[in-house]
């Protein structure tokens, strides 16, 4: 019990340093600052805008309503968010370090590689913009839905939330296990795979054929994103066992990743990087 | 001037199976992300647009080809060059290296880059778009002829339209991948790539189309879909190309001094 307190005080005192470091980043220009914000506020809500402007459009979208649809944007939009605040810095993009033989830097901290990892790229205040729109757009719908929000579904709320940013790291750190096998092909391939998450989530996935819909949940596992837990959430799909189909899929996806991930290790292992090498890339 | 057109040729060649060569998984992630893209999409239209007829002067049929032929030309209507990449990396000092002008390295590597996605993309797509329910073929043969014209004076607003973005890039310094997003995300959102400007609510898109966005790919689009008039958008689409070709060149130069380069 006291070593886990321990770890959970080492976690919280590294964001702490992390949240120091990125709010000097970020106030070392304001011109800087101001940018930033700006782009990111616009990025956020370009994510989502085009869907929500349909749903505007044509009152809805198939079986959902426009407050509906204006809550799995928001939903959408704060999975980003909070992926994008909490693994900054290339660690959601993994792959980018692995090809680039950065993870050397974290291998020789005298800290466990999972720790360095969830906690190196916290972003509060560089990163937490994405966020603060998916809050604002949740709160939004949350005040137009006809919904009793008990403590129960708030439980629910958050386990599937959790549950979908788990599903875009592993989906990304599963993919990213390749670049330890060819680091200059597949140095892009997690920015490919969140990418495809990140363009693909907004949409509602009710008319596609059944064949596609079973791949965007299992394969290519977009359908968790928002699509999926927000039927749940809303009570549009009821069916049995619907309700632990998300937080199952994530652990086991998480469980699939760390398979790859260790494979990737224990070859990177014996090859190493050549990074430092004279012929080496990037070097 | 045949050995300035080798000189862009062989530019032209390089780029087309550099891809090929160095990032093949992410042209191949690329091309799936697309086809998944284009799928939804179409199935979107299908479901809102059921039972509700002609819509702003478009049917189901011609938002649904609106949406392929976007798809298939995807890379021209974006109007994207390298330029914001060269000044992200550095490799812009070596642009002004070589023996060539730079507009024109940059517009001849605009077209290299297109080579792969129209082989292994846009040609397989649009052979098996009657496969998907859509009818590829423009609105009448006069339309695809329009359509070509359009695209042409898209891609030079789109280029445009990055030269102006590359100089605020260097009057703004640190700015450059912020700035490539707002451009990316404007352009998408704003041109009718994604969502036909007429469909937009609460009248959107009738002030939208007066943007030069929209000369980008709602404009060719249209013509394709024939859901528009040529006589009143090619003039448009005239007057934003050299007003914004002037006014790009002019802060180009203005802001060149400006430009630092550090390396990757």
């Amino acid at each position: 019990m006291a070593a886990n307190r321990n770890l959970v005080v080492q976690v919280i005192r590294r964001w702490r340093v992390q949240a120091y470091l990125d709010f000097m980043w970020m106030t070392r220009d304001f011109k800087f600052f101001l940018i930033n914000v700006v782009s990111d506020f616009i990025l956020s809500l370009s994510g989502v805008v085009a869907v929500f402007l349909l749903a505007e459009r044509f009152a809805g979208i198939g079986a959902w309503g426009q407050d509906q649809i204006l809550f799995m944007l928001g939903y959408a939009a704060l999975v980003q968010g909070l992926l994008e605040m909490f693994f900054g810095y290339n660690v959601l993009a993994i792959s980018r370090r692995i090809g680039r033989g950065q993870l050397d830097h974290t291998l020789v901290q005298p800290q466990p590689v999972w720790m360095a990892l969830l906690t190196e790229g916290f972003m509060p205040f560089s990163g937490c913009w994405g966020a603060i729109v998916g809050l604002g757009i949740s709160a939004w719908s949350l005040g137009r839905l006809d919904m009793a929000l008990e403590p129960g579904w708030w439980l629910c709320y958050g386990v599937h939330l959790l549950s979908s940013c788990v599903v875009v790291l592993a989906f990304s750190y599963l993919w990213s296990a390749l670049a330890f096998w060819s680091p200059v092909g597949a140095e892009e391939i997690s920015s490919r795979a969140i990418g495809f998450a990140w363009q693909l989530k907004s949409f509602p996935l009710d008319g596609l054929h059944p064949f596609l819909v079973h791949g965007l949940l299992s394969v290519l596992p977009v359908g968790f994103v928002a699509w999926y837990p927000c039927r749940v959430l809303l009570g549009i799909d009821q069916g049995a066992g619907s309700l632990w189909t998300t937080p199952i899929f994530a652990c086991a996806l998480s469980f699939v990743a760390l398979i790859a991930i260790k494979k990737g290790m224990d070859h990177y292992g014996h090859t190493g990087s050549q990074r430092y090498l004279r012929w080496g890339h990037r070097s | 001037m045949i050995s300035l057109l080798h000189k862009y040729g062989k530019t032209i060649a390089i780029v087309a199976t550099q891809s090929l060569n160095d990032a093949i998984w992410g042209l191949i992630g690329d091309f799936a992300l697309r086809l998944f893209h284009v799928a939804i999409l179409l199935s979107l239209w299908r479901t809102v647009m059921a039972g509700q007829g002609v819509v702003a002067g478009m049917s189901l049929e011609a938002v649904l080809t609106y949406t392929m032929v976007a798809a298939i030309f995807a890379d021209q209507l974006s109007g994207r060059t390298r330029i914001d990449d060269d000044l992200w990396s550095g490799n812009i000092a070596n642009r002004f290296l070589r023996p060539m002008g730079i507009y024109g390295q940059m517009l001849a590597e605009m077209v290299g880059g297109w080579i792969p996605g129209l082989l292994f993309f846009a040609l397989p797509l649009l052979l098996i778009a009657p496969l998907l329910g859509v009818d590829p073929l423009p609105a009448t043969w006069t339309a695809g002829l329009w359509f070509l014209l359009s695209l042409a004076l898209g891609v030079a607003v789109g280029t445009a339209l990055d030269l102006f973005f590359a100089a605020c890039m260097v009057f703004l310094e640190h700015s450059v991948y912020a700035l490539q997003r707002i451009r990316t995300t404007l352009t998408v959102l704003l041109s009718g790539r994604l969502v036909p400007l007429a469909l937009l609510p609460w009248g959107l898109g009738d002030y939208l189309e007066w943007l030069p966005f929209a000369s980008l790919a709602s404009a060719p689009l249209r013509l394709y879909t024939g859901t528009g008039d040529p006589q009143d958008l090619i003039p448009l689409q005239v007057t934003w190309a050299v007003v914004l070709w002037v006014s790009a060149h002019a802060l180009w130069c203005h802001n060149r001094e400006r430009l630092v380069s550090h390396g990757g």
